[in-house]
């Protein structure tokens, strides 16, 4: 029998515990490896991106690079509230040129609340002409969504939002 | 469901050179959510769900995705794309069994 446990009931061990269970290679997690891997078991939990905390898949992400303030420049847009946590749109404009010298190489989605804050990650191109994305994202429980835009010359910039959430919708 | 892959993408109708255009793009797939037994255990087995979007246009890369199951189930993206010849748009989903679903739009200069 398996059922679908909503986030709030799972306890900080059983998190723990499935943590363990990855081990160090989940850590070294194929997602950042770029291209797609060997088609077989790609989606299976030694796969998938580790169940952290927040702060744990910044550092992972980014190392100790600096991530500066881009409120000013990062335009997020999804709703205050999300009455149903399963579909919530977003789109994220960062306001750059798009010139072969100076872009927005990729935009990072992260919410504070998922098992797995890691959500996306777009790479861009300056072909683009704009750096703007948008998607549907799934939010497990109330909590700051994370923009990080990565530009060209390696800078970070970060914008939160925060969004409540009525429903959970997420399980991963 | 038999509809898994169906991909639609959307265009303004008219577009010109060098114009700043949207384009959006739903796949039909069920993003599967990883389940747990009653313990609280992850289950494992080879989730069904979308990990790479891959967009190019007249065959150059320009643009990518890489998706968790943080996605909702049939997933809709959208992006700013800047045509500047005519030319075809190709849409890639690839997913964890190995499946690759496309989808194709043309875009011509009104």
């Amino acid at each position: 029998m398996q059922e679908w446990v909503e986030g709030g009931m799972v306890s900080r061990r059983v998190v723990l515990q499935a943590l363990g269970l990855l081990g160090v290679s989940a850590v070294a997690a194929p997602f950042l490896a770029g291209g797609p891997g060997t088609a077989s078991a790609q989606g299976n939990l030694a796969a998938l991106q580790p169940e952290e905390k927040v702060d744990a898949t910044l550092k992972r992400l980014f190392g100790g690079r600096p991530i500066k303030d881009g409120s000013s420049v990062i335009k997020m847009d999804l709703p205050l509230i999300a009455e149903n946590g399963a579909v919530v749109p977003i789109t994220v404009e960062v306001q750059s040129p798009m010139t072969p010298t100076s872009y927005v190489k990729s935009i990072y989605i992260i919410s504070d609340h998922n098992r797995r804050p890691m959500n996306a990650r777009f790479s861009l191109t300056p072909e683009m002409g704009a750096a703007s994305i948008g998607a549907n994202l799934r939010l497990n429980e109330t909590g700051d969504v994370r923009a990080i835009a990565e530009l060209n010359d390696g800078t970070l910039l970060m914008a939160k939002r925060e969004v409540k959430v009525t429903v959970g919708g997420c399980g991963g | 469901m038999a509809d898994i892959g169906k991909v639609r993408i959307r265009i303004p109708s008219s577009v010109k050179r060098g114009d700043v255009v949207r384009v959006r793009s739903l796949v039909i797939h069920p993003m599967e959510i990883i389940q747990r037994d009653k313990a609280g255990k992850p289950v494992d087995r080879n989730y069904h769900f979308i990990n790479k979007v891959i967009v190019t246009y007249n065959g150059r890369e320009i643009f990518q995705a890489d998706t968790t199951q943080s996605i909702s189930e049939n997933p809709f993206f959208s992006f700013a794309f800047k045509p500047m010849e005519p030319g075809m748009l190709k849409i890639t989903f690839l997913d964890t069994h190995g499946g690759k679903y496309e989808g194709t739009a043309e875009i011509k200069f009104s």
